[in-house]
């Protein structure tokens, strides 16, 4: 998945705007991701890595600045969005499985309907993923009928099924009991290794030492403190990244 | 927009009989010898047990009539009924020693006719009632006391249809009347298929769509037609002859003979204030003939 | 005395014209109702204004009134059709409004995340509504219009009041009034031949509700 040369990052923001109202939830954010970088942002409760996330397939709207994915500026909402949307693969907090369609056609919907591969060919694929991420037996199920930690695995194959050149998520772990967390993040750092392209908002500083390639630390909607892991772990520069790790590395 | 055609007409129609009230009242005021006011009867004697005498006792009657039909029966602003029906009424009333106030007036649409007659909510029903058998199975007749006739109104350019005829001849025109009317049954015969009849609730809706080109033609009993040809400023006209006999009687309780002839009796003897009644109420509506009245078909 | 069976034939006739424009009503609302279910929850700002237009102008228009524009305004715009085109016209714009808030709050009970999944897979608008959001809004869309709709059939009886004739409303009109039979057995009939419409089409619905109930 890494492609050929490319002169430009492979995801690019610069001078990010966005408000909810009053409240500006992205701050003048430059941030450029290369091709194969596995990026985590940090960040305390309400900082903006979910909008961060968010915006790069403009599942929210910004306001004022760029994004570009593969150097192509994100397009108003329509076919063409849809089509750049593609490219990007998206892993909620709370999985969104289609709760009326069984492992398999979850997996295969995006492949089907916008890919327009055929049904057999789609099917072999998603066998292949959904065995990849260790739910091959599952493939019949409904997801109310999996654990948090299987329907987490089923959402990452639905997303690596359109082949996407980036990969974003959301807290994907966050919504899970403990002993399922591993599970999910072994499946995340195999696919890191793999060379896959990603943007993860996460609280596991242990997957963030790992797997990432770059740490970025998030205050009221501003980048603060980007660096590698070891860096950002050891030697954090802004005072607002220190104590925030001091309050979460106690625990 | 010609939505207006309905409450016009309506408009023009009150007006008309607004006058003609007010006329009547100057001359009643004046206590003329050719007043077109009903005469009430000072004391009149009734053989006991009759519904006369118990009318008479009670010194109030209860009269059935349409509040929605120009010339026969209609509520005025002023919420009074006026119309020929409403004035032969008052004859009867007259009759029975009861004066027009003391009438109290029971709006009957088609449809409740034979009910409130026979749950005696009223003595007696004068609505536009055409006579017939299957009518007389439930109720009793008494006149008729005028003849009216279907006929067939048209737009006044249209030179196809000359009568209910051609229906039949051409069966995409079509024919618009009231729903379980019986002009709407009865020019069921003349057509070629049951699509050519189109039916409302009113026959001012018929009018307006026989305006705007939804259909060809209207359908009802003589009188309310002229009203609409009367108003249409030269756009309707009727074709061909009065098809049907449609005699309206009075509805009273099956079975009262007594009561049917005297009646019958009451509008034989007041002649003149029958042709009154005409003239100021139905007859004002241009090209119409002043009628006389009436024989009486046999009490049963 | 029993007017419906010395009358059956013309009960036949009513109920098959009832029948008749209940069946043209109902594919027009509920296409036209899922149109502009999807205009109201469009990203579109016009289209949802106009939905939004649409919804509030025949949700709040007596049908009388509705069926007069129809019957009466189109004609005078020189729009010359079947009386019967006109009704059914009437019916479907009216009850289109209804259907499309049915459908609209059945999509709002579809979590967000669920067309969030979809829009990210590259889905378009269409696509999202039809494969991810519709299937599981009809869960919640069944019981409600079908009340929408079982309203719309008995609606149908108004119709019959504008120039169509002949269905079963109307047959019960002449049969009380033009040919004298008494208003109580007669309009018994007439409610029989609605309940021959209403109660397997209220059963059908029960089996479609348990049907997408099931599906999940
Ligand atoms: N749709 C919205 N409308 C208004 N305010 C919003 C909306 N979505 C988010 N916000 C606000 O914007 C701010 C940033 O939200 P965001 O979800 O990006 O934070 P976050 O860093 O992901 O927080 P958390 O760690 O709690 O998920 C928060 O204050 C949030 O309340
Ligand atoms: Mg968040």
């Amino acid at each position: 998945m890494t492609s050929a040369t490319r002169q430009h990052p492979l995801v690019e923001l610069s001078g990010v705007q966005k408000w909810f109202g009053d409240l500006h939830v992205l701050a003048d954010v430059d941030l450029a991701i290369d091709a194969g970088e596995v990026v985590v942002v940090i960040g305390p409760s309400g900082s903006g890595k979910s909008t961060l996330c968010r915006a790069i397939n403009r599942l929210e709207p910004i306001q004022q600045g760029e994004i570009r994915v593969d150097g192509e500026l994100l397009p108003e909402e329509g076919k063409a969005l849809a089509r750049l949307r593609a490219d990007v693969g998206m892993v909620f907090q709370n999985f969104n499985l289609f709760a009326h369609k069984t492992v398999l056609q979850n997996v295969t919907l995006g492949p089907v309907k916008v890919r327009h591969r055929s049904k057999g060919e789609a099917d072999k694929r998603a066998r292949e993923l959904l065995d990849r991420v260790g739910v091959g037996n599952q493939a019949d199920k409904y997801p109310a009928q999996l654990s948090g930690g299987q329907q987490q695995r089923v959402a990452i194959a639905r997303a690596l099924a359109m082949d996407p050149k980036v990969m974003l998520f959301d807290e994907p772990t966050s919504a899970l009991d403990p002993e399922m967390i591993n599970e999910v993040l072994d499946v995340m750092t195999s696919l890191a290794r793999d060379g896959m392209t990603m943007v993860v908002i996460t609280h596991e500083m242990g997957f963030a030492r790992r797997a990432a390639n770059r740490v970025v630390f998030m205050d009221g909607g501003r980048i603060v403190e980007s660096a590698d892991p070891e860096t950002f772990f050891t030697r954090p520069t802004s005072d607002r990244a220190k104590d925030f790790l001091s309050k979460i590395l106690t625990h | 927009m010609r939505f207006r055609r309905t409450a016009s007409a309506l408009t023009v129609a009150v007006t008309a009989l607004a006058l003609a009230a007010c006329g009547d009242d100057d001359d009643g005021g004046g206590g003329g010898g050719d007043s077109a006011e009903p005469s009430v009867a000072e004391t009149p004697e009734f053989e006991a047990g009759t519904t006369m005498a118990e009318i008479a006792e009670r010194g109030t009657i209860r009269v059935g009539t349409k509040f929605d039909q120009p010339g026969f029966g209609l509520e005025n602003l002023e919420g009074e009924v006026e119309g020929f029906d409403v004035e032969v009424a008052k004859i009867i009333a007259g009759a029975l020693g009861i004066a027009e106030g003391d009438i109290e007036w029971v709006q009957t649409p088609s449809a409740v006719r034979e009910e409130v007659i026979e749950g005696g909510e009223v003595d007696m029903v004068v609505a536009t009632y055409t006579i017939n058998d299957t009518r007389r199975e439930r109720i009793s007749f008494a006149g008729p006391y005028y003849e009216a006739g279907q006929q067939i109104m048209v737009a006044s350019d249209d030179d196809e249809i000359t009568g209910p005829e051609s229906f039949t001849e051409n069966p995409d025109a079509t024919v618009c009347s009231v729903t379980g009317s019986t002009p709407a049954e009865n020019i069921r015969e003349y057509l070629a298929s049951d699509s050519q009849l189109v039916l409302f609730e009113e026959y001012s809706q018929c009018a307006d769509s026989l305006s705007n080109g939804q259909v060809d033609a209207v359908t009802t009993d003589n009188v309310i037609l002229l009203g609409f040809v009367s108003e249409s400023d030269g756009e309707f006209k009727l074709v061909g002859e009065q098809f049907t006999e449609e005699p309206y009687g009075i509805g009273i309780t099956k079975g009262d003979v007594a009561f049917c002839e005297f009646i019958n009796e009451t509008l034989a003897d007041n002649e003149e204030a029958y042709v009154a009644a005409w003239e100021s109420t139905a007859g004002q509506v241009e090209g119409t003939e002043t009628p006389s009245l009436p024989e009486p078909q046999p009490c049963s | 005395m029993s007017p419906v069976l010395d009358n059956l034939d013309l009960y036949v006739d009513g109920f098959l014209t009832s029948l008749r424009i209940i069946v043209y009503s109902l594919i027009g609302c509920l296409l036209l109702g899922l149109i502009i279910a999807a205009c109201r929850v469009s990203p579109v700002p016009p289209l949802r204004a106009f939905g939004t237009f649409w919804v509030t102008t025949f949700r709040n228009t007596p049908l009388t009134v509705v069926l007069v524009f129809c019957a009466f305004g189109l004609p005078e715009l020189g729009i010359n059709r079947s009386f019967f085109f006109f009704g059914v016209l009437g019916l479907i714009l009216y009850t289109s409004a209804f259907v499309a808030e049915a459908i609209r709050a059945g999509i709002n009970s579809v979590p967000a995340g669920q067309a969030e999944a979809a829009r990210s897979l590259g889905l378009g608008f269409s696509l999202t509504l039809r494969d991810v959001v519709l299937p599981q809004a009809l869960r919640t869309v069944v019981p409600p219009l079908g009340s929408v709709l079982i309203a719309m059939f008995k609606n149908s009886a108004v119709v019959g009041a504008f120039g169509v004739g002949g269905d079963l409303w109307s047959t019960g009109q002449i049969l009380t009034s033009a040919r004298g039979y008494e208003t109580l057995p007669v309009f018994i009939g007439v409610a029989i031949g609605y309940l021959l419409i209403t109660l397997p089409a209220g059963a059908l619905l029960q089996v479609i509700e348990r049907k997408v109930a099931i599906a999940r």
